[in-house]
């Protein structure tokens, strides 16, 4: 008798799991080709095939790989300093009620600003193509902030009590209890920021003119009434921040540690 | 040094635990303390080592930098291994060499039968492995007075035993003052050289006897089979 084991069970729903992913995906996309063979007006809503024609015509121009790295460099920009200064910051206002007070309303601030608003008054004071940076890091901070002060806030307590008991220093507390209980926190954080950064950069740029430029060549598209050409520029856009966030989710899953169950990823 | 509590009072809201209350624990002894559940047993291991301030009083011949603690949970480091967990508390009391410290490590290993399990997460332990890491951890620290919360009041009979037996056998090697406070009587006759009754809140000390009772002592009765 074959005692199948739990590997085993993994790797036989590898397949049906891929086979149902293809299969969804395949479903969207035949009920857009029906919803554009219906509206029968590629101005209006271009087909899939179409929009796949106008990836493959845009992959053919030097400009369009200038366009998706300049853009890249923004995101990754805006998010990487959001993150280390969410987290370093994070940290401190977690651990110290006073810096927490004296941070909380700028971050608050922040938050409720809507996005144009912070677009538009940040155009203002500094170069096109920074805009989208600074405008990524300054939406996406107050989320990885939120979550570390929030991490740090729920770190188990006994645990505390126990390093207070042995002597144990701050420095130490920190690398071994508080960062460690703020990792899943921190990876929520990052994860949405990476979500929500691609968002504001597009937006940002379109708004400063930032180029070279995904978002730029997104309005021109508009503009030039190339809605096949705006939804490949979309379609791109999609498939790098999925791919963005399957490779981001898989980097934290290769740091993570044997026993650190602590740690949900999504 | 024996360490002596004078005139403590501690108060949380309207609720008095202790009022002017005094207390000389003997050095390098076991000193047991009984009482019912709630009665402010582990407020007073709390006070001893600086987990909590007292209203008023002292606490007299305690080195704040110098104390073990067994906690009724192990609260081991989930993300660190065993080894790395006894590591944790000795880095401020280092030795200068780093050898000797791996050296001490792996004899309590060895001492607490954990020699195999260096490297293991506490997930993957069971809950009297974990309990003997944090003895371990507490007999790795060096302390001069070492504090027990019910450690063993969530394990078997069986391992309950063996565990004391593993704790008295360290201990005899390595004498410290010790607090031990528990509900179990059995638990306590067993360890305790001196055995303290306290009364419901605001405590009052009941009873003090030395434990004349010979070792070995069983805390749960022997099965014939």
């Amino acid at each position: 008798m074959k005692i199948s084991t739990a590997l085993e069970n993994n790797q036989n729903k590898w397949p049906k799991k891929i086979i149902t992913k293809v299969g969804i995906t395949l479903f969207w996309v035949l009920l857009w080709a029906l919803a554009a063979r219906w509206v029968n007006s590629p101005l209006v809503l271009p087909s899939p095939l179409k929009t796949l024609e106008g990836v493959f015509t845009l992959a053919g121009d030097f400009e369009f790989f200038v366009s998706i790295a300049a853009t890249l460099l923004r995101v990754f920009g805006g998010v990487f300093i959001s993150v280390l200064l969410g987290l370093v910051l994070g940290l401190a206002g977690g651990l110290n009620e006073l810096f927490y007070e004296i941070m909380n309303p700028f971050v608050t601030t922040i938050k409720s600003l809507p996005v144009v608003s912070v677009i538009i008054l940040i155009n203002l004071w500094i170069a096109s193509g920074l805009v989208p940076l600074v405008v990524t890091f300054l939406i996406c901070f107050p989320v990885t902030w939120t979550n570390v002060v929030q991490g740090v806030r729920s770190t188990d307590n006994r645990l505390l009590e126990m390093a207070k008991v042995y002597n144990v220093t701050m420095t130490q507390k920190i690398r071994d209890i508080y960062i460690p209980s703020v990792k899943p926190f921190a990876v929520s954080a990052i994860m949405n920021a990476i979500g929500l950064g691609w968002k504001v950069t597009v937006t940002a740029e379109v708004l400063a003119n930032a180029l070279p430029s995904m978002g730029m060549n997104l309005y021109y598209s508009k503009i030039y009434l190339e809605t096949d050409l705006l939804f490949s520029w979309t379609l791109i856009i999609v498939v790098c921040s999925f791919i963005i966030e399957k490779a981001t989710l898989h980097f934290i899953k290769r740091t993570k540690r044997g026993g650190t169950d602590q740690c949900q990823l999504p | 040094m024996s360490i002596t509590i004078k005139n403590l009072s501690k108060s949380y809201g309207d609720q008095v635990i202790y009022e002017n209350f005094n207390l000389v624990l003997e050095k390098n002894k076991i000193t047991g303390i009984l009482g019912p559940s709630g009665s402010g047993k582990s407020t007073l291991l709390n006070l001893c080592c600086g987990l909590t301030n007292p209203d008023k009083g002292t606490i007299e011949g305690v080195n704040f930098q110098s104390i073990s603690y067994i906690f009724q949970e192990p609260r081991l480091l989930p993300w660190r291994t065993v080894r790395e967990n006894l590591r944790f508390v000795m880095k401020q009391k280092a030795i200068k060499k780093p050898g000797l410290d791996e050296d001490r490590i792996n004899g309590m290993l060895q001492l607490v039968g954990l020699e195999t399990v260096g490297e293991f997460y506490p997930q993957e332990l069971s809950g009297g492995m974990r309990q003997r890491v944090s003895i371990a951890r507490a007999f790795l620290y060096p302390s001069e007075l070492l504090l027990m919360d019910e450690p063993f009041s969530s394990l078997d009979c069986a391992l309950k035993n063996k565990l004391m037996d593993d704790f008295l056998e360290i201990w005899k090697n390595d004498q410290r003052t010790v607090v031990f406070v528990s509900h179990n009587r059995d638990e306590i006759e067993r360890l305790s050289q001196v055995i303290l009754t306290f009364s419901d809140k605001p405590v009052k000390i009941l009873d003090r006897e030395e434990n004349l009772i010979d070792r070995p002592r069983m805390v749960c009765p022997i099965d014939p089979d």
